[in-house]
């Protein structure tokens, strides 16, 4: 005969299961490894993700037609001329399919990251990115610790506690 | 379909005002219940999202046509966002109706002056893929005032590639039976829902639904048609339910060629059936410079208690020229321009919109539409 | 229900559920061309606004304007 209280220890080893799981998520960030990328730069010179471990790495996938990425853009480059001494780095990853419409957004603009370029999309492939724009914060390690999808002026302060705690790791 | 009674305002006007908050209250619970729905089976996360459009609009209409009647239309539509989740859209605008239409030059041979003044806001509030809004308008001139307040939801899916929207409003209308001081009561309510579908990289459709129901005054008391040889105001039933189902496509072509093609199968319970389409193409010469051109084309049967002159004792009997069987023809043209720097006094990416549009009737009227638009970013794209 | 609002949200129901099937999942990033003003069914919601206004005081239907949804997709 069925212990019945069996299915009750059932349902509450797997809540337990699930609240630790989430614990657990939590505590880590949801951190992975940032997967393999390797793209040219404006002047056609082969950047890889992972020659910049031992850095803080922000890497963000943008287009000219997404209006939240063209926001995002000065920005970004702003943390960028802000952290850049501290070890911290970004890489802006344009998913135009002509590069012509990413030339005509940088024209005139004054800006001092690396932009990178990708028309096939293999970053956000890899990234498995689900909107656009999304970023990612990688710490010294390589790991992804932080991603954000979409951008406001608003998210800026939050962006810069993540990088200042990333910054502050040990390598 | 019931007719006024005679000598009935007041009772009219009381049964209409202990139905219109049944209807509010009822239309706008079952709203929020929905909102809900959306909102817990979507699981609101909260995470950053885009901004919505903050800019600032202002356009100018004119419109003339066959009768001699000129309308002057200023609009300004402001866009705010107040967090990266909340969004404020406020907009006014004024119609100047100058010299005659057809109606005031009847009494008014001098020429009448009569403006319309309305004003609009709504609280965009996004969470996660859903957006949700509330929002209401108040529009008042001379013999006629309107109060509506609406709400919307849409929700994304399949990474974006399907949206589903829906809405709800209520309007509040007052006509004044000018020249006389008795002032009727009209209650509006609609409700809409579609469903967007990404086809393609170049194709996307979308299907509509929208039902709508006017309860209380809808007559005309400016125009009047023949009863027996008399010249009588028109009477029209006071209830009315409408519908109108669209399908709407939209196609990217090669060589910066969009295709646009839309169309509207509209019926309701007076038996006013119609069917709209419109196709139409534009090109972007670059990007800042685009040019459209639109063709539509409206088909409609008349009421089914139209007729061009009446004997008898008809029940109702209208002389609306909306409630006519008739076609009409719209030729648009259109231009948009954004600048690289900017335009004069406004910044950079600015965007001015140049339309033209030519409206001709098979009941012999033609008019004129041109619009002058100028768009302001409040921040530097 | 009338006869004719059945048979209308049959084929409604029906072009939906085909669309859906016959549609491909379109990347995020590959919005590019859906991102386009033209391919907006409101991208001018004034301008649209006015239009509903003057063309319902000369026309007997009215409606079908409180649509939403396409787009470049963005977060």
């Amino acid at each position: 005969m069925m212990n019945s209280t069996l299915p009750w220890r059932l349902c509450a080893a797997a809540v337990l299961a699930a609240v630790l799981s989430t614990i657990v998520n939590a505590a880590s960030g949801n951190a992975r490894p940032a997967p393999s990328v390797s793209l040219p730069d404006r002047s056609g010179t082969v950047i890889t993700l992972q020659s910049l471990h031992g850095r803080v790495v922000l890497l963000d996938i943008w287009a000219s037609w997404c209006p939240p990425c063209r926001t995002a853009f000065p920005a970004y480059d702003a943390l960028y001329r802000e952290y850049r001494e501290q070890g911290f780095d970004v890489l802006a990853v344009n998913v135009d399919e002509k590069r012509s419409a990413a030339e005509e957004f940088l024209k005139g603009r004054d800006f001092q990251m690396k932009v990178l370029f990708d028309p096939k999309g293999t970053a956000p492939e890899v990234f498995r990115l689900r909107g656009m724009p999304t970023s990612y914060l990688m710490d010294k390690r390589g790991a992804i610790r932080f991603s954000h999808e979409g951008f406001t002026d608003k998210l800026v302060p939050q962006y810069r506690r993540e990088i200042e705690q990333l910054l502050a790791e040990a390598p | 379909m019931k007719a006024r009674p005679a000598g009935s305002d007041c009772r009219a006007a009381g049964v209409v005002a202990s139905n219109r908050w049944t209807i509010l209250v009822g239309g706008l619970a079952v709203t929020w219940i929905v909102v809900g729905l959306f909102v817990f089976l979507g699981g609101a996360r909260s995470k950053a999202q885009e901004p919505q459009a903050e800019s600032v609009g202002l356009q100018f209409h004119t419109f003339v046509d066959s009768r001699g009647v000129t309308v002057l239309s200023p609009t300004v539509d402001l866009g705010m966002d107040f967090t990266n989740r909340t969004g404020l859209r406020v907009g006014f605008g004024v119609d100047a109706i100058t010299a005659a239409s057809d109606s005031c030059a009847r009494c008014h041979a001098e020429g009448a002056r009569n403006a319309r003044e309305f004003v609009n806001a709504s609280i965009i509030k996004t969470y996660g893929d859903t957006k949700v809004s509330v929002g209401g308008e108040f529009s008042h001139e001379d013999f006629y005032q309107a109060s509506t307040v609406s709400t919307s939801i849409s929700r994304t899916l399949n990474q974006a590639n399907t949206t589903v929207a829906g809405g709800y409003s209520f309007s509040w209308n007052r006509p004044q039976l000018h020249p006389d001081e008795i002032v009727e009561n009209q209650l509006a309510q609609s409700a809409y829902a579609t469903l967007t579908q990404t086809l393609s990289k170049y194709t996307v459709m979308q299907l509509g639904y929208e039902l709508g129901s006017i309860l209380g005054y809808q007559s005309n008391p400016y125009l009047r048609t023949s009863v027996d040889g008399v010249k009588m105001v028109g009477v029209h039933p006071e209830e009315r339910m409408r519908h109108a189902f669209t399908a709407r496509l939209r196609q990217a072509m090669p060589g910066d060629v969009y295709l646009e093609a839309d169309f509207r199968r509209y019926f309701d319970d007076w038996d006013v059936n119609a069917n709209t389409w419109s196709v139409g193409l534009s090109h972007e010469f670059n990007p800042r410079v685009t040019a459209s051109g639109i063709y539509r084309r409206h088909a409609q049967q008349g009421a089914s208690f139209y007729q061009p002159s009446y004997t008898g004792s008809p029940q109702f009997y209208t002389a609306d020229f909306r409630l006519f069987p008739f076609d009409s023809n719209l030729y648009t043209g259109r231009l948009a321009i954004t600048p690289q720097r900017g335009l004069l006094i406004f910044p950079t990416g600015t965007s001015l919109t140049a339309q033209y549009e030519f409206y001709k009737s098979t009941t012999n009227f033609e008019a004129g539409i041109f619009t002058l638009g100028v768009r302001m970013p409040l921040k530097h794209p | 229900m009338t006869p004719t609002i059945r048979v209308m949200l049959i084929l409604g129901l029906l072009a939906a559920g085909s669309s859906l099937t016959a549609c491909a999942t379109v990347q995020p990033w590959q919005r590019s061309r859906l991102a386009k003003n033209s391919m907006q069914f409101n991208p001018d919601p004034a301008l649209t606004a006015f239009a509903g206004h003057w063309q319902e005081s000369r026309e007997g239907a009215a409606g079908g304007l409180g649509l939403q949804g396409g787009g470049c997709g963005c977060k």
